[in-house]
């Protein structure tokens, strides 16, 4: 209780044993973190790892069944209200009224968050214009794109510039452009010192955040920098190998002794191995002898999904090993 | 076919009981409104509040006081001495009615003369005071018959009953006048009209609203199939509700079945057809829940009105009167009551169950031909 | 409680209301189909029961007996039959509701100065009509009976007889006994929860159901201002119909309003704030549009239609019932109207009605806030 007090002066978020079930169901397990002020915020996982019901537990409407927090310094057990007030949110549902227009709309949510009269024009035209709805203003919401949902939906939540906001995989279901766009408004944020948690299970959207967190099933597996978990995470090593005929090679590198793991990656394959020189040696050799032609064996930085897959394959592993079936 | 069709009746069962009150409301209400309309609307008018305002006090005064007092109609709740007691009682609805004899009754009746007898009676609810009328109207004349009777011994020297009229009065099919043997079968008929009605026209425009309609019609299904599977089980539960209802007012408040069930459930059978088209169709014009609940009432109350559930037909103006022609409760209304209080069959009640199966075929014709235009 | 918030809720309902003009529409024609059903179409009153008969007799003394039947509004006799197949199919088919038989000796009988008796078959499956058709015919038969009796006293003595009872009925607040007048008034209270159970008790359900909910209860709105603010716009809607109403029973069918017309506004406001805080309160519980709807049916409208006294008297109903509408508002609202439509007494009479009344809107209110939790489940 005292370290989430004490800390609250740097950071915007802190939980601790955050717990939440549905009957029997541990939705999320004694899950433990801190954003700090300005940061943007990871949160991974597969669906239905946790992510939704933590982000609900933090924006005051759902209850902890368990653990304690505080979001931009209140305690999300008492004093939801005062964290609404602090925050902005936005769902994946991107829940605006379909009946009601662009400008309708915000003009409901700077009454709801009592924009002050004399900025509410400035904010409502700053909403229109980061959501590029200038043409389209007086169009019901119904008729929108994705994308433009998307804007005016976290336009609408952060009517009332919050010192935190909350994004509940915000671009599912848009395309790659408007996600580009939606991304270089969340740096803007972030530059002005706004605290964004976001969830996605984007993987190239997760190398955007300062610090991330994994979620799967109900439990924070890792938490650091994107940069700390490439490297500091992964217990085995990465080789990209880039040869003719990627598909048949494949088969032939799985028979080799420490191989982990092959995958195809763009034209090439990663492999997933316990220690890089032996098996660079394995492999080109092996490859030589069958004939195919190879471009490059050698060990690399391991991607975001690398480490994402292999930490959940651990955890898999450590909870069921009878199950486990080796390729 | 018949594969989609069960997987669609199988999704419409676990949506519509997913969520335990919703058996409730399916199985409860019809039972509610049967013991609501059985106990509650009742016309039969019975110890009627009245007080007495005697100012005469003789006992041929009393004695007419007990001639009403002393029927089931009338409890006298107060005597009275002051005028303004009168209106005080009535404006605060502590009685209905009240008996005012003036001073001199008993010397006038005596005399041979006519006595005036005042009854006030509460005019807000217009039945029950025509009622109450009859009633007043019923005892004060066989009272006066009797005086009359004396008077004419009097003057015939021997005692001697006047000719006089006998009503021998027989009410047929409902012998004792139960106003719940006339209501309970028409709730059968309500009852399913505003479920089957509801449900469907409120479940086809639910998928519109959330939109799984769209992922639905995408898929090989018909629109044949999928029509069969909005409707049917929603007439499997119209078919419960009539089973149910009808239980109850068989076994609870014991209303007569004296016709042929099979023909009630033909008739049910036709008649369902017309609320389930009235429904598919209503949700064909509707794009949100509330529309179809709006629409669901807006027929539906002229249709309750206008059937002869509560209100006579054949009072109603002309004009209203065609109308009602219309109204597929009309037809089932008469159908009901004849197979449960008359025991009539098919060699009567032809013509309504005519009308139902037309009525059925059109309306169901007619919601699936613009169910297909708005939904493909 | 801030009233900016509530006010920008009340803004975006009133949106959402004008945006779907035929739901809003069906607000206002359905409270006008009611009342012109009741109005015009629709009566209690029985009159012109279509009655055949089969005279036996055919005397001159049964045609003066008949005439008394030919005279009345309230039968009209559609046949002259000859034999008892006759009747039982005019029955049957319900060409007729009434049947009289004469015996062939009638004339005779009454002649001799003896008891005639003549035979009434009524169809007694509407039993409302064939009740009050009975209470008719013994009129119209004891009418005649008395009639008889003073003539064969003056044919026989020479003397008139004084009837013995100069018996006067007098009808106070709706002298002519209209059904109508008795309606109208009432309709006011079934209009209203009729508005509760379209308008209100899908508002918040709906939210729930598209997910806007979720957004709404992330945002500082507080549940008071909310309701207040979704109340608002309806609570407009139902005055509006309200007024309607007064207005077409006051030039549409001549109902007689005896009383203050403020207070029957004041009273109407009232009854409106507690109806459609139900309304919401059943929005709030069940959070799904369906189910809402089928409980403001069975909560809101039958009560107020079947157990309010709107059109069948409480007082003639069993204990248990009697009992059961005590905790139905609409039946203090009810005796409010009929009061002040047609008793023109006002609350130095029915205060105890106005005061439950009062404590029913904020009971609901209440509730309606209490339920309604910003949280997920």
């Amino acid at each position: 209780m005292n370290s989430v007090e004490k800390n609250s002066n740097e950071t915007a978020v802190v939980v601790q044993d955050l717990e939440r079930r549905f009957g029997s169901f541990i939705a999320v397990n004694r899950v433990s973190f801190e954003v700090k002020k300005g940061e943007i915020f990871g949160f991974l996982g597969p669906n239905g790892a946790g992510k939704s019901t933590t982000i609900r537990m933090l924006i005051g409407v759902l209850a902890p069944t368990d653990g304690v927090g505080t979001v931009a310094g209140f305690d999300i057990r008492t004093q939801a209200e005062e964290i609404k007030k602090h925050i902005g949110y936005m769902s994946q549902k991107f829940s605006l009224y379909d009946d009601l227009t662009v400008s309708e709309n915000i003009d409901f949510y700077s009454g709801i968050y009592r924009i002050d009269p004399a900025r509410k024009k400035a904010r409502k035209e700053w909403v229109i214009e980061m959501a590029g709805l200038e043409h389209h203003r007086h169009s019901r919401t119904a008729i929108l794109s994705g994308g433009w949902k998307q804007r005016l939906a976290l336009g609408c939540a952060i009517l009332h510039e919050p010192p935190v906001i909350f994004l509940d995989e915000p671009t599912s279901g848009v395309d790659p452009v408007s996600r580009r766009q939606f991304w270089d408004l969340i740096y803007e944020l972030s530059g002005k010192g706004v605290t964004v948690f976001v969830t996605t299970h984007y993987m190239d959207e997760a190398e955007y955040c300062d610090r991330l967190g994994l979620i799967y099933r109900g439990e924070l597996i890792a938490a650091g920098t994107p940069e700390t978990l490439k490297t500091e995470l992964m217990q085995e090593d990465v080789l990209e190998v880039i040869c003719e005929r990627p598909q048949d090679a494949m088969g032939e590198i799985e028979q080799i002794e420490g191989i982990k793991e092959v995958a195809l990656f763009g034209k090439g394959l990663h492999v997933v191995v316990e220690e890089t020189e032996r098996a660079v040696a394995a492999i080109s050799d092996l490859l030589q002898r069958r004939g195919y032609a190879v471009t490059r064996v050698e060990g690399i930085v391991p991607s975001l999904e690398d480490v994402f897959v292999s930490l959940i394959e651990a955890r898999d592993r450590a909870e069921q090993p009878q199950q486990e079936v080796k390729r | 076919m018949f594969e989609r069709i069960k997987h669609m009746l199988i999704k419409e069962f676990i949506q519509i009981f997913r969520d335990p009150k919703m058996k409730g409301v399916i199985f409860l209400m019809p039972v509610i409104q049967v013991l609501v309309f059985g106990y509650a609307v009742t016309t039969d008018v019975k110890h009627v509040a009245t007080a007495v305002y005697d100012q005469d006090n003789s006992p041929a005064s009393r004695e007419l006081v007990s001639r009403f007092a002393g029927t089931e109609y009338f409890d006298v709740a107060e005597y009275i001495y002051h005028e303004g007691r009168v209106t005080e009682l009535l404006d605060h609805g502590k009685v209905r009615a009240i008996i005012r004899i003036r001073e001199g009754y008993g010397d006038d009746l005596r005399a041979g003369k006519t006595p005036q007898l005042q009854v006030i009676v509460d005019g807000t609810d217009s039945n029950t005071a025509g009622t109450v009328l009859d009633y007043t109207t019923d005892i004060t004349r066989e009272y006066s018959k009797q005086v009359l009777s004396r008077r004419y011994a009097r003057l015939q020297g021997q005692p001697v009953d006047p000719p006089r009229v006998v009503l021998d009065t027989r009410p047929w099919f409902n012998a004792n006048l139960e106003s719940r043997n006339f209501y309970v079968p028409g709730v059968i008929a309500i009852i399913v009209m505003l479920i089957t009605l509801m449900l469907t026209s409120m479940a086809v425009v639910r998928e519109k609203e959330i939109g799984t309609m769209e992922q639905i019609m995408v898929t090989p299904i018909t629109p044949a199939e999928f029509i069969l599977g909005k409707t049917v089980p929603f007439a499997l539960i119209g078919i419960a509700d009539v089973i149910l209802v009808t239980v109850v007012g068989v076994f609870w408040f014991e209303v007569p079945i004296r016709g042929n069930l099979a023909l009630l459930f033909l008739a049910t059978g036709f008649y369902l057809m017309t609320t389930l088209g009235v429904g598919l169709l209503i949700s064909t014009v509707s794009d949100t829940q509330q529309q179809a609940m709006m629409s669901t009432f807006f027929f539906y109350f002229p249709a309750v009105l206008l059937s002869g559930f509560m209100f006579p037909i054949a009072n109603m103006p002309e004009s209203v009167q065609w109308l009602t022609y219309l109204n597929p409760l009309r037809y089932f209304l008469v159908v009901v009551r004849g197979i449960f209080l008359k025991g009539i069959g098919p060699l009567i009640l032809w013509p309504q169950m005519a009308a139902l199966l037309v009525m059925g075929l059109i309306t169901l014709w007619f919601a699936s031909k613009r169910f297909k235009k708005t939904s493909v | 409680m801030k009233l900016y918030r509530t006010w920008a809720v009340a803004r975006k309902e009133y949106l959402h209301i004008i945006r779907d003009p035929r739901s809003l529409g069906m607000g206002i024609v359905i409270p006008v189909i009611l009342l012109l059903l009741f109005g015009y179409a629709l009566s209690l009153d029985v009159d012109n029961v279509p009655t055949v008969v089969w005279d036996q007799s055919e005397s001159q003394v049964s045609r003066d007996f008949l005439s008394g039947f030919q005279g009345s509004p309230y039968f009209s006799i559609v046949k002259f039959v000859h034999g008892y197949g006759e009747v039982d199919r005019a029955i049957n088919s319900a060409e007729a509701l009434a049947a009289l038989i004469i015996p062939r000796d009638f004339a005779q009988l009454i002649e001799a100065g003896r008891a005639a008796p003549v035979q009434l078959i009524v169809d007694g499956s509407d039993s409302d009509t064939a009740d009050t058709a009975i209470g008719y015919a013994e009129t119209v038969a004891q009418s005649f009976s008395q009639q008889v009796a003073v003539r064969e006293v003056q044919r026989k003595t020479g003397r008139t007889l004084d009837l013995p009872l100069d018996y006067r009925p007098r009808t106070w607040y709706n002298e002519d006994m209209e059904s109508k007048n008795y309606i109208v008034p009432g309709l006011i209270a079934v209009i209203m929860m009729v508005i509760a159970a379209l308008l209100t008790s899908l508002t918040i359900a709906r939210e729930w159901e598209r997910g806007t909910m979720e957004q709404l209860i992330s945002t500082p709105v507080k549940g008071p201002e909310l309701i207040l603010g979704k109340l608002f716009p309806y609570f407009t809607i139902g005055m509006f119909d309200v007024l309607l109403a007064v207005l077409m029973g006051e030039f549409l069918f001549d109902v007689p309003l005896r009383g203050s017309v403020p207070l029957l506004f004041g009273m109407a406001a009232v009854f409106l704030v507690g109806a459609l805080s139900l309304g919401i309160l059943i929005s709030v519980v069940t959070k799904s549009q369906l189910l809402a709807s089928q409980l403001a049916m069975v909560l809101t409208f039958l009560p107020s239609f079947l157990l309010s006294g709107f059109m069948y008297a409480i007082s003639n109903m069993p204990q248990p019932i009697q009992i059961i509408t005590y905790v139905i508002p609409a039946t203090y609202f009810v005796s409010l109207l009929k009061g002040i439509y047609l008793k023109g007494v006002g609350l130095e009479v029915m205060a105890i009605q106005a005061g439950l009344l009062g404590a029913f809107g904020v009971v609901m209110v209440i509730l309606a806030n209490d339920k309604f939790k910003k949280k997920l489940e």
